[in-house]
């Protein structure tokens, strides 16, 4: 049975690679139908993330709001709730940040103290919000995907709204908010990589929450809950409780994430439309199987994809919707959870083949000695 | 010499999760025969049989029906070959009649819509036919366990099969309706059809059966005329040894009441009742067993004992504390240990590992965390020492319960709830569908410790057998109610004990009085 346990991780990884592969090959054989120049659309592709310092420091600074909100997901699905809130989250934990920045901004406090302050309060905000989703489901048995992205809707006009009543500056054209304070801002790190000192936040995060699942009482209660609620309840695990409170941790993530991007890569609230944040948190938690410690790998992997779809759409002929397509695709079979199923089965079929027959003459030669012993003269049918 | 109406040759079955279930298996079907399948628990039979019947396809192997290769992929290729199957837990719509059920996939229609008239003409001849005592008009949740039964096979034989698997028909039967099955299933040998049946009773084996096929991990040992087998014969063919089925024990000395349960009486969603003023006490170093055909208030007195169900009238003390309105936890705190009926439901998380599967119902206890940390080393030690005491067979503790056999896992559910330290043990059906030898040590440690450590013990089972030789003090439920109570379970005969569980015979109050 050992065996079974090391075919089941292999085939994971093989999976994982393989779905990319398929992905990337599909492209590849589009890609020559479609487009003049497919050898040189390709290499942008794989190899434009990695041309240049800045490109390399852009795949990490879009890897780190991915990280938040893919840890935030990891929460949602550890106790199997599809609470989408982390979406709506992102954007008004930012538009908050923003908002007391600008505000405390005037009182001069150092960024040593404003920056850990900001960041708790984005988290706050999160932990905040996902209460109603979560308190919707436990209470009234209200369908959270629906409340989590209703209130998606609402947290997008909100924050709207708060733009264009509490901080609009009307000195620029468009519409955004007032000029971040300098003190509110994460400074760039690694020099020309340019690098957003969130990504510090965002390992420490991970670190965390890999500790918090893997060696606390209250990960071990959630993973529980998650994996057989019945047998949570039969075991006297207090499931409400469990249940509410890693999606509210959650929710605190998205908000911490939502409070870096703003702090690190802009400087002032002009978000008017749904970040997507969310929904790519989402996907990372999905392409990490819900573990932790995989987050930031996932999060790298998808921003690699989509910065390699940023240089292509500036340098070739290929519209940005077309990368889309090739990350659905991976996200798909990733996701998929039975796709290479069969091959799964038939290396564990053909392992306990093998012990079989070995085991065979052995257990052949005891049952017939006891068979012997028993049958004393009588004669099989056979 | 009749000719053979069925052969599977050379069948593998090798699960998901590599475990081989049936190895290179061969074994016919003559005519108008009633063939054994016999093996332990977890020895291939209903694996073998879910292959036959198109539920389970295997890896290596071919079928032949009348001796033509035929392939079987589904249960319509199945029935479409005569083969039909009587599941041990019967496949049953109650809401819907007799007749509805019967004909449930083969409705004739008149104009598009159900022709009732027909459906019930249709049941009623089939019947007739087979001498079923059954009215096609009567609703499935009204009948008995027993009727419910012939309804099974009724629909098995409307749709044309000649080969019939029973899959343990008898063991959710009382002896009086094991009676009456086997008549009919003599009058439909006679009447042209052949018959799997499979039982690890061995004595009902010989009485109607002509040949034994031999299952043992996995392994087919052959199969052979019964009129040359002695019961013993077989067993140790099945096993390898005697079995032993007694238990030995010392008389109990019960002492203080642990479990007190006054009027207890329980209405569900729909307002039935389904516990009827029940009371009754269990004290501490005895066994007490509850038997009673399946669905006769058994499994809501277990849950209301575990808090999984509340009740509605009563009073139910563990220990002294009243437990109405407490959670699970609150429960177990006050010293109730629980093996669930359904183990892969709510005695095991099968996705996570056997460490994590036995500290579910104590990690929170002060030894198990150091602040918010687990505490891994103590937990490590601990489960080490159940994976040794209760003979775990596994890699190491990180495994993921799922890939344990099940009479494995259910050694995991009751390591744990066995060292819970708790005084009180609620055990339903803690030995259902698991091999002999896990069985059989289960069964041992329930009697152990109510005798070393002074645990009171509730053991509810629908294996006659096993209450008969595990309890001390034995009850009999039915609808809902205490019918019938008894000082001492090895004195009860499985006749005497039918009868009240069929409700031919009720005990009066006075009659149990001080036996509660």
């Amino acid at each position: 049975m050992k065996k079974t346990r090391r075919i089941e991780t292999m085939v994971e990884l093989v999976r994982i690679l393989a779905a990319i592969g398929i992905a990337y090959l599909i492209a590849l054989v589009t890609l020559f139908a479609i487009s003049d120049d497919p050898v040189f659309i390709i290499r942008q592709f794989v190899l434009g993330p990695f041309s240049s310092v800045r490109r390399i420091g852009s795949v990490i600074n879009l890897a780190i709001p991915f990280t938040f909100t893919g840890l935030c997901f990891c929460f949602m699905y550890a106790v199997n709730k599809f609470n989408l809130s982390g979406e709506g989250i992102f954007m008004f934990s930012g538009c908050i940040v923003t908002l007391l920045a600008i505000t405390l901004g005037r009182f001069g406090i150092p960024a040593g103290i404003l920056i850990p302050l900001l960041i708790l309060c984005g988290a706050l905000t999160g932990f905040i919000v996902s209460l109603i989703p979560a308190y919707l489901d436990v209470k009234f048995s209200a369908n959270i995907v629906v409340v989590s992205l209703m209130l998606n809707s609402i947290l997008t006009f909100l924050s709207i709204w708060v733009l264009k009543y509490f901080m609009r500056d009307p000195t620029i054209g468009s519409l955004g908010s007032y000029v971040l304070p300098d003190a509110a801002r994460l400074p760039s790190v690694f020099g020309k990589f340019r690098i957003q000192a969130g990504v510090f936040v965002a390992l420490a995060m991970v670190i965390i929450v890999a500790v918090l699942f893997y060696k606390t009482i209250f990960g071990y209660k959630m993973r529980v809950v998650g994996s057989n609620q019945h047998f949570a309840k039969a075991s006297g695990i207090n499931m409400t409780v469990t249940i509410i409170l890693a999606q509210l941790v959650g929710g605190a993530f998205a908000g911490m994430g939502g409070a870096c991007e703003i702090m690190g890569n802009y400087d002032r609230f002009k978000w008017t439309a749904s970040t997507q944040h969310g929904f790519d948190g989402l996907m990372v938690a999905v392409l990490a199987r819900r573990n932790p410690i995989l987050v930031p790998v996932a999060a790298v992997l998808l921003a690699y994809i989509r910065i390699g779809a940023d240089v292509v759409n500036s340098k070739g002929d290929i519209p940005i919707q077309f990368i889309t397509v090739i990350q659905g695709i991976v996200i798909l079979l990733v996701a998929a959870e039975e796709f290479m199923g069969r091959f799964k089965k038939n290396l564990i079929y053909k392992a306990a083949q093998e012990d079989m027959m070995k085991d065979r003459e052995r257990e052949t030669r005891e049952i017939m000695a006891d068979a012997e012993a028993t049958e004393a003269g009588k004669e099989s049918v056979e | 010499m009749p000719g053979e109406v069925l052969r599977m040759e050379n069948i593998t079955k090798i699960y998901s999760n590599g475990f081989v279930a049936n190895k290179d298996i061969t074994f016919w079907l003559n005519e108008k025969e009633i063939l054994a399948l016999v093996g332990e628990n977890g020895a291939g039979k209903t694996t073998l049989m879910k292959v036959l019947f198109g539920l389970e396809s295997a890896q290596t192997g071919h079928v032949l029906v009348r001796e033509q290769p035929v392939k079987i992929e589904n249960t319509l290729d199945a029935i479409d070959k005569g083969i039909g199957m009587v599941h041990q837990h019967f496949m049953l719509v109650p809401s819907l009649t007799v007749a509805e059920n019967v004909i449930l996939g083969i409705e004739p229609l008149r104009k598009g819509t159900l022709d009732y008239n027909k459906a019930i003409e249709m049941a009623g001849e089939v019947a007739e036919k087979y001498n079923f005592n059954i009215d096609p008009k009567a609703r499935v949740s009204d009948l008995s366990v027993g009727q419910m039964q012939k309804v099974e096979i009724m629909k098995v034989l409307i749709r044309g099969a000649k080969i019939i698997i029973m899959d343990e028909p008898t063991a959710v039967l009382t002896p009086q309706e094991t009676e009456e099955l086997f008549e009919q299933l003599i009058l439909l040998k006679e009447s042209g059809h052949s018959i799997i049946f499979i039982s690890h009773k061995l004595e009902e084996v010989k009485r109607i059966c002509s040949r034994v096929t031999v299952l043992r991990h996995g392994y087919c040992l052959g199969s052979y005329d019964l009129k040359d087998m002695s019961e013993s014969d077989i067993s140790k063919l099945m096993v390898g040894r005697d079995v032993v089925l007694k238990i030995e024990k010392d008389r109990p000395k019960p002492e203080k009441v642990v479990v007190n349960i006054k009027d207890l009486t329980k209405f569900d969603a729909q307002g039935k009742t389904v516990l009827e003023h029940i009371s009754m006490s269990i004290r501490a170093g005895e066994v007490v067993g509850i038997a009673g055909v399946e669905g006769n208030g058994q499994s809501e007195l277990s849950d209301v004992l575990c808090g999984m169900g509340g009740f509605s009238a009563g009073e139910v003390l563990i220990n002294g504390t009243n437990i109405q309105g407490k959670t699970v936890h609150e429960i177990r705190e006050s010293g109730l240990a629980y093996i669930a009926e359904d183990r892969m439901q709510f005695g095991c998380a099968p996705d996570m590992s056997i460490r994590d599967n036995i500290i579910a119902d104590r990690y929170f206890k002060k030894e198990y965390h150091k602040g918010p940390f687990i505490n891994r080393k103590y937990i490590d030690e601990l489960v080490d020492r159940c994976i040794i005491e209760f003979e775990i067979a596994c890699d190491d503790r990180d495994q993921p319960v799922r890939m344990l056999s099940g009479g494995n896992i259910q050694k995991v559910v009751v390591a744990r709830e066995f060292t819970s330290g708790s005084n009180f043990i609620l055990a339903n059906q803690p030995t259902r569908g698991i091999d002999v030898g896990a069985a059989e040590m289960i069964r041992k440690m329930i009697v152990k410790k109510s005798r070393e450590e002074k645990t009171a013990a509730l053991l509810i089972s629908a294996d006659l057998n096993e209450v008969l030789e595990c309890s001390d003090r034995l009850l009999v439920m039915r609808k809902g109610r205490i019918v019938a109570a008894f000082p001492q379970a090895n004195l009860v005969s499985e006749e005497v004990l039918g009868e009240y569980m069929l409700g031919i015979k009720t005990m009066t109050a006075a009659e149990m009085e001080d036996l509660l």
